[in-house]
C-alpha cells in the first residue's frame, strides 16, 4: 500500500466542520471519486467532525490517500478528547444518540463508507477509522 | 472563517432562501430563524428552500429543514424544498435522513406552480 498524500484538520471550533469538509471533498477529488462518492464520502466526513466537536472535547481529523495494485482510496481518522463510547455496538446502532441528536453520527457514516472502524476509551478518547476504495 | 449570509426574498407571496454550498452550522441555525421571522413579517403563504447550491446535506442540516418546514407549518404556512442535486438525494436517502414532511420540487419554477396551485394569489 503506497502513501500518496496525507495531511490533517485540527477540530476545535464549530466552523471546523466546513474546514473538514472543505478538505476532504478535495483530498477524495484527487483520487478520482465520482461526484456521489465524493459527497458519500464528505458527508460522512460531515457526521464524525461534528461528533469530534460536540461529544468529543474536540480533537483532530487525519487524511490520507493510498493506493494498492487495484485500487486507490481515501483514509479519514478522527480522533476525539472525549470520555470514550461505553458501548460502541450500541453507538452503531441506527437511532442512538447520547447528544439529543438523530443518532446518525457513526451508523450514518458507516452506511456512507467501505470500511469503518472504531477504538475508544477513557483514556485514548475515540478513535474512528473510515474508508472509501476507488478500483483502478 | 466568516458567516455566510442567507437572504430571505418574497416571490409572489412566498418567501424564498437559497442556501449556500456549504454552510456551517450556524448559518443553518440563522436559516430558522431569520426565515420564521419574514413569514411573520411578510406574511407569507409558505417557504422555497432552494437547495441547488448545497452539495452536502448532513444529518444536522436535514434536521433544521424538516424542523424549519413543521414550523412554518405551525404559523400556517407550507414548506417546499427545490432542486436537491442528485448525489445529495442519493446519499440523504443512505444516511436515512427523513424528509418525508417536507414537499419537494424539482427546482424553483415548479415549487412556485406547486404552491400557487394551492393557493391561488
Amino acid at each position: 500500500m503506497n502513501l500518496l498524500d496525507e495531511g490533517s484538520v485540527a477540530i476545535v471550533e464549530e466552523t471546523d466542520i466546513v474546514t473538514v469538509r472543505q478538505t476532504v471533498r478535495e483530498a477524495a477529488g484527487q483520487i478520482g471519486l465520482g461526484v456521489t462518492d465524493v459527497t458519500r464520502v464528505v458527508t460522512a466526513a460531515s457526521e464524525l467532525a461534528r461528533n469530534v466537536f460536540k461529544y468529543g472535547n474536540g480533537g483532530s481529523m487525519t487524511w490520507k490517500l493510498l493506493e494498492s495494485e487495484f485500487a486507490k482510496g481515501i483514509e479519514l481518522t478522527f480522533q476525539d478528547k472525549g470520555p470514550g463510547i461505553p458501548d460502541i455496538e450500541q453507538a452503531l446502532q441506527d437511532g442512538f444518540s447520547t447528544g439529543g441528536g438523530l443518532g446518525m453520527g457513526l451508523p450514518g457514516a458507516k452506511k456512507l463508507m467501505d470500511e469503518m472502524s472504531v477504538d475508544s476509551s477513557p483514556q485514548i478518547g475515540t478513535r474512528v477509522v473510515v474508508r472509501k476504495w476507488r478500483s483502478i | 472563517m466568516h458567516r455566510e449570509t442567507i437572504t430571505v426574498i418574497k416571490v409572489r407571496g412566498v418567501l424564498m432562501v437559497t442556501m449556500p454550498a456549504d454552510p456551517d452550522d450556524a448559518t443553518i441555525s440563522a436559516l430558522q430563524e431569520k426565515t420564521l421571522e419574514a413569514m411573520e413579517e411578510y406574511e407569507a403563504r409558505g417557504l422555497i428552500l432552494d437547495l441547488s447550491r448545497v452539495d452536502t446535506l448532513d444529518s444536522y442540516f436535514a434536521r433544521t429543514v424538516t424542523e424549519t418546514g413543521k414550523m412554518v407549518n405551525l404559523m400556517g404556512g407550507q414548506t417546499i424544498i427545490a432542486g436537491m442535486r442528485p448525489a445529495v438525494a442519493i446519499t440523504a436517502t443512505q444516511l436515512g435522513l427523513n424528509l418525508a414532511f417536507i414537499r419537494t420540487a424539482l427546482g424553483v419554477d415548479q415549487a412556485l406552480d406547486l404552491m400557487s396551485e394551492e393557493h391561488p394569489v
